[in-house]
């Protein structure tokens, strides 16, 4: 029952965050709301330690007709996720902008409710349960995008919404067709996954085939994966930075997360089936945004293809379908994580002090902001996956584990590592190389920022050396 | 000879008010004569609780006409009323000009 | 266990003088380089005692056991993966590491002086640091991943250290280059790791020696090591961007890009001899690459202007000697010359960078010359340096050079187009350092007036390391003589590795001679051949097809692909989830009495269905 009350504690909070935020004064709510997400973060961390390496898994019946019961799970997929969902909301709340000035409260209001509802994505442990929080995960981006976003943000909330919809009600069609399975075989209505799971090991044929066609569409726009990115530049761009800070850092891990916890457990024997065309996908991905990064000509709309480039390698860990290609996806998903956070977090720092949207002329900032790019570097050097970061270990293991299933998708897919490097070094010496222009009155970093940013690069680089302290707990 | 008036009679004609009534309200473009409409369609239902009542030799049904008929006077005066609201904010009564629903 | 004291106290130093750094630049104050120096070269210092005093033990144990070893932690185990942080230190790596901390200290030494009036020194040295520390994990490491943390490491320094002076946009240009150039090889470097784990399960060195690899997979293993190597030690086809790396100060070109980082392709070859060496072809390609290099860039060096860029061409020629030496089976050549080569060559760069100080910036040799009795130390230990280079006896280069040329010859992979390359190359490379010999220091002076004035020898922290270094030029022959040269040959061999000496000294001065005659009085600017001064056209070429290449498939999948198709793929769909909209909005006109109608129309459809239908089928 105590395992009940925390998990129950991280979705629970976040509610009584939403409320709370009407009631705090207008003026501090980007206090209330880094305060607010520290408790959150603080309280799955607790739950981190208490758990160890035993997986919780917590059942309440909902509505015992339909077969719902809100089954949660906290084990080695979920974990880090759910930390991770904290970590990003503590950041982008530290983001100074509009978003305090107009309508803050009902800022505040939608970041919880973000938490909430990625909380009880990754925690859930139980298909409709999955869904319903899978779709309310829509609702605080199209308002973010749609209030505090740019010039062409109708059209990108529409395509956004459009592309992921998509995909999520074909997975909801399989998912109906798995619950329908399950009744055949057993009599009664279940929504859990063991049960699904159950279920479709037994069966086999044409209609599972679609199934895992419908769950793979859904995840593969969520990641994304080339080529149902189209959603993807438009929304990064137009989108307000704590949203696509957002986007990049944990919703496009939702994919990720759908792929461990979902895909590969119901549908074993598919996966393997089609191995073969998705490690290939995901190669092309690897190097198709890696091309599209190096010509971009905005920095946000760079780290937008970036973001799709990185997932790829995280794709080749999964779909390598060995236990350790899993635990190093996770392990790459940490690191992508925590680098897009800081790229985007420090990007927007560089922003409120400069206009940098072109990218084709240099803006040699590095010698005004010496302390900001000492950070962006590190960040830069995260994304190219230097030796002595996670997203070393991550990307080599992955790469490591698909080499077994596919050499031809390997070594496709690692002459991304080169072009990763083509395109972060432009990223970062345009931003920061040559001779500054313009008047610098805006002062370096303050000392909440040097902070937030020194607790990341720690935290990238103390994993990049203890990564296994990640997988504890891992089969 | 004029034969006995049967109840089914009744219900015929019941059947043929009511949808008198039916087409005024979807044809008609004038909110008042809807409103009629909306009351003929309500007085052949009358009747058909009356007839039924006839039929089955049951109380009842001539007890549910009354409070029709109560309700129906007040259901008339707030339509009237709103009738005359909607005339006062839109200075029309014609219901092809009221679209509000639409937007 | 004091083995992980070697690479602490860098690491060490870099945190200390990058916090510094950071904080000074923070507070807008400077730290004087002597204080930053001083931090940064005593933690070399200290690195090298440890080294040497390593170097001593490990001597005193017989030859078979010669290993020390320390596991720091568990890096990776995951499934079969099982990576410790081991630090391994055997014969092959204490040289490295004496040379890599030797010199190294030296050099930071000789940094003070030469980076006085920099800005941020303290930045300068935390990034040299940074190098050496990545350097020691590179030649200590125990698995591959572990070096390639190190690989990869000075990739990284060297591509901040080139780009040092970052305001200027080409010196990063050519930081960037370096740093892409090396990033090809590494791709090799990963997929050949990632052959070898499939093969044997393991990563370690010492284990994958053990077992070996199937003959089937030494090919293809030995070349994508090999060309991990030619990246990281600037051979054909990835050797553009060294020259382009003199952007960098000085000493950086000096201990990065002529002493150490680019030896360190010699050293992973020489780590895995005993794997790749069962394949032929693979120590052809090696030994190929290695002669042709050799030749071409000796070439290449004979036109450059700029005082670094001569000595730059010149670096990938002696890499290309080394080179050579592993093709032809004979690796301790390799590594012997790889210790001759870090002497003589970091005193040629401090040289250079002593008379560039002194010149206030100056770099074409042709605006220098007679520099020899302002710059007296600079001068005599510069020709110290000349003369090893050459393989005059009895200067270092004179052992190690002549036992590779040697070697191609009468190596079992030896072979006479070898010897012939390899002896042409040891002619021009005369020709080229007699040349900027001449220019340089002897014969008129062709400086500029203003600076002419203001020419002065370089401080007394500058000049102690050339003399250090000139003494080791001259003795580090005799150091590994012994142990390297001649260990192996019989005695009816010698007859022709006498002959193999005396007729390369004799090209060698034949050189010398050709150069001296035709520079030793020139008064001006020489015309060069162009195509020799761009590097024979590689650079442009590269650039013409990968670096185009690259844009235009960016911009091609850009415009075909993701435009075209699945831009307009979504827009499309946009349009027709739009356009069914608009169909079905036609029913909601807002007309009460238009609901009204359908819903009566429904009604009477439901009505007459379910009265039909229960006529029909006689139950609901």
């Amino acid at each position: 029952m105590v395992n009940y009350n925390l998990l129950s504690a991280l979705l629970s909070l976040p509610v009584v965050g939403i409320f709370l935020s009407w009631i705090m004064p207008k003026t501090s709510q980007r206090i209330y709301a880094i305060f607010g997400s520290l408790v959150i973060l603080a309280v799955s961390i607790y739950i981190a330690l208490q758990a160890g390496d035993t997986p919780w898994d917590v059942k309440l019946v909902w509505l015992p007709e339909l077969g719902l019961s809100l089954n949660l799970k906290w084990d080695s997929v979920s974990r880090w996720f759910v930390i991770l969902n904290s970590l990003v909301a503590v950041l982008a709340f530290s983001l100074r902008g509009p978003w305090y000035r107009k309508n803050s409260r009902l800022f505040t209001a939608l970041g919880f409710f973000l938490m909430f509802a990625l909380n009880a994505a990754f925690l859930s442990n139980d298909v409709i349960l999955f869904y319903l929080a899978y779709e309310a995960v829509f609702i605080p981006m199209i308002f973010m995008v749609g209030i505090w976003g740019s010039n062409a943000k109708a059209t990108s909330v529409f395509r956004f919404f459009l592309m992921s919809f998509f995909g999520s009600v074909l997975m909801l069609v399989s998912m109906f067709a798995l619950i329908y399975l399950f009744k055949e075989q057993s009599g009664q209505y279940s929504s859990s996954l063991p049960d699904l799971i159950q279920a479709a090991s037994v069966k086999n044929g044409q209609a599972l085939h679609w199934c895992f066609l419908g769950f793979f569409l859904a995840f593969a726009i969520k990641v994304p994966v080339f080529p149902f990115h189209g959603w993807l530049k438009e929304v990064y761009v137009n989108a307000p930075m704590p949203a696509t800070l957002w986007m990049s850092a944990i919703l496009s891990k939702l994919g990720v997360f759908g792929f461990l916890r979902f895909v590969l457990p119901i549908f074993p024997g598919l996966a393997l089936e089609n191995q073969g065309w998705i490690l290939a996908l995901s190669a092309v991905s690897i190097l198709y945004a890696a091309f599209l990064a190096i010509r971009a000509n905005s920095p946000k709309e760079l780290l937008a293809y970036s973001s799709i480039s990185h997932l790829g390698f995280v794709m080749l860990g999964v779909f390598s379908l060995s236990s350790g290609g899993a635990s190093s996806a996770i392990l790459l998903s940490i690191g992508h994580t925590l680098v897009s956070a800081m790229l985007f977090y420090g990007l927007h720092l560089v922003e409120e002090r400069k206009d940098v949207s072109d990218l084709s002329v240099s803006h040699g900032l590095a010698r005004v902001y010496p302390v900001l790019f000492t950070f962006m570097f590190i960040a830069v050097l995260g994304a190219v996956a230097l030796p002595g970061t996670m997203n070393f270990v991550g990307e080599f293991l992955s790469l490591l584990h698909a080499f077994s299933a596919s050499v031809p998708s390997v070594v496709v897919g690692a002459l991304g590592v080169v072009l990763g490097a083509v395109y972060m070094l432009k990223f970062y010496q345009q931003l920061g190389f040559g001779e500054a222009s313009g008047d610098q009155t805006v002062k370096d970093l303050g000392v909440y920022d040097i902070a937030v940013l020194s607790v990341l690069v720690l935290i990238l680089i103390y994993f990049g050396f203890q990564p296994m302290l990640l997988l504890k707990g891992n089969g | 000879m004029i034969p006995e008036l049967q109840p089914w009679m009744l219900l015929i004609v019941a059947m043929i008010v009511f949808t008198i009534g039916l087409l005024g309200v979807i044809v008609r473009k004038n909110l008042l004569i809807m409103l009629m409409s909306i009351e003929l369609m309500l007085n052949s239902v009358n009747l058909c609780f009356v007839a039924f009542s006839r039929i089955h030799h049951l109380v009842e049904g001539d007890l549910t006409a009354l409070f029709v008929m109560t309700v129906a006077a007040a259901e008339s005066a707030v339509g009237l009323g709103l009738v005359i609201a909607l005339f006062r904010t839109l200075r029309t009564v014609d219901s092809d000009q009221i679209q509000m629903l639409r937007d | 266990m004091i083995l992980s004291l070697l690479i602490l106290f860098p690491a060490v130093g870099f945190l200390i003088n990058g916090l510094l750094h950071l904080m000074a630049v923070n507070s807008k104050r400077k730290i004087s380089a002597n204080v930053s120096g001083f931090i940064a070269t005593a933690a070399m210092v200290a690195s090298f005692g440890v080294a040497l005093y390593q170097f001593l033990l490990l001597r005193n144990i017989p030859a078979e056991g010669r290993i020390f070893e320390q596991t720091l932690f568990n890096w990776i185990s995951l499934g079969k993966l099982q990576l410790d942080f081991t630090l391994r230190l055997d014969s092959l790596s204490a040289v490295f590491c004496l040379v890599i901390t030797g010199v190294g200290s030296l050099i930071h030494l000789y940094s003070i002086g030469y980076m006085h009036d920099d800005e941020t020194p303290a930045k300068y040295f935390s990034y040299l640091n940074l190098f050496c520390f990545m350097m020691l994990n590179l030649v200590l490491g125990a698995t591959l991943p572990h070096v390639f943390l190190g690989w990869e490491g000075v990739g990284l320094a060297s591509y901040l250290l080139i780009g040092y002076w970052y305001r200027d946009l080409e010196k990063v240009a050519a930081g960037q280059k370096a740093f892409i150039m090396n990033r090809i090889g590494d791709l090799a470097f990963l997929l050949a790791m990632f052959l070898a784990f499939r093969a044997t399960g393991t990563l370690d060195l010492l284990q994958l020696q053990k077992i070996g690899l199937e003959p089937a997979l030494v090919l293809p293993f030995g070349l994508l090591i090999f060309f991990a190597c030619t990246g990281k030690s600037a051979q054909i086809p990835l050797f553009t961007w060294l020259p382009d790396a003199m952007a960098g100060p000085t000493p950086v070109s000096a201990l990065i890009h002529a002493a150490t980082m680019v030896t360190s392709g010699i050293y992973l070859l020489t780590r895995l001899s005993s794997v790749i060496s069962s394949s032929e072809t693979v120590l052809m390609v090696i030994a190929m690459t290695g002669a042709v290099t050799v030749f071409l860039s000796a070439l290449m060096a004979c036109a450059q202007t700029d005082i670094k860029k001569v000595l730059a061409y010149s670096t990938i020629s002696q890499l290309g000697f080394m080179f050579l030496g592993c093709g032809v089976g004979a690796f301790d050549a390799g590594v012997f010359h790889v210790m001759t080569h870090a002497f003589f060559k970091a005193l040629l760069f401090l040289g250079a960078g002593s008379v560039i100080h002194a010149l206030h910036g100056e770099q074409d040799i042709f605006k220098m010359g007679g520099l020899m009795k302002k710059l007296p130390i600079t001068s005599w230990t510069f020709i110290m340096g000349w003369a090893a280079i050459l393989g005059l006896p009895p200067f270092s280069g004179f052992f190690s050079k002549d036992e590779i040329i040697y070697q191609s010859l009468t190596s079992p992979h030896g072979s006479v187009s070898f010897f012939i390359l390899a002896v042409a190359a040891a002619f021009l490379t005369a020709f080229y350092m007699t040349r900027l010999l001449v220019l340089v220091f002897f014969g008129p002076s062709r400086v500029d007036a203003k600076v002419a004035a203001k020419i002065h020898e370089s401080p007394m922290l500058m000049a102690a390391p050339l003399i250090v270094l000139s003494i080791l030029a001259l003795v580090g022959g005799w150091l590994g003589a012994p142990v390297h040269v001649g260990a192996e040959t019989t005695t009816e061999s010698h007859a022709i590795e006498y002959a193999v000496m005396g007729g390369s000294v004799v090209m060698a001065l034949i050189g010398a001679f050709i150069a001296h005659k035709k520079y030793g009085q020139t008064s001006k600017a020489e015309k060069v051949n162009s195509f020799l001064l761009n590097g024979m056209k590689w650079d442009s070429f590269y650039l013409c097809t990968f670096g185009t290449g690259t844009q235009k498939i960016a911009t091609g999948i850009n415009t075909f692909f993701e435009e075209m198709i699945v831009q307009r793929l979504i827009r499309w769909s946009a349009v027709a989830v739009d356009l069914s909209g608009n169909i079905l909005k036609i029913a909601q006109s807002g007309s009460a009495q238009g609901y009204l109608a359908m819903m009566a129309i429904a009604i009477f459809a439901i009505l007459a269905w379910v009265i039909y239908g229960v006529g029909q089928y006689g139950k609901l």
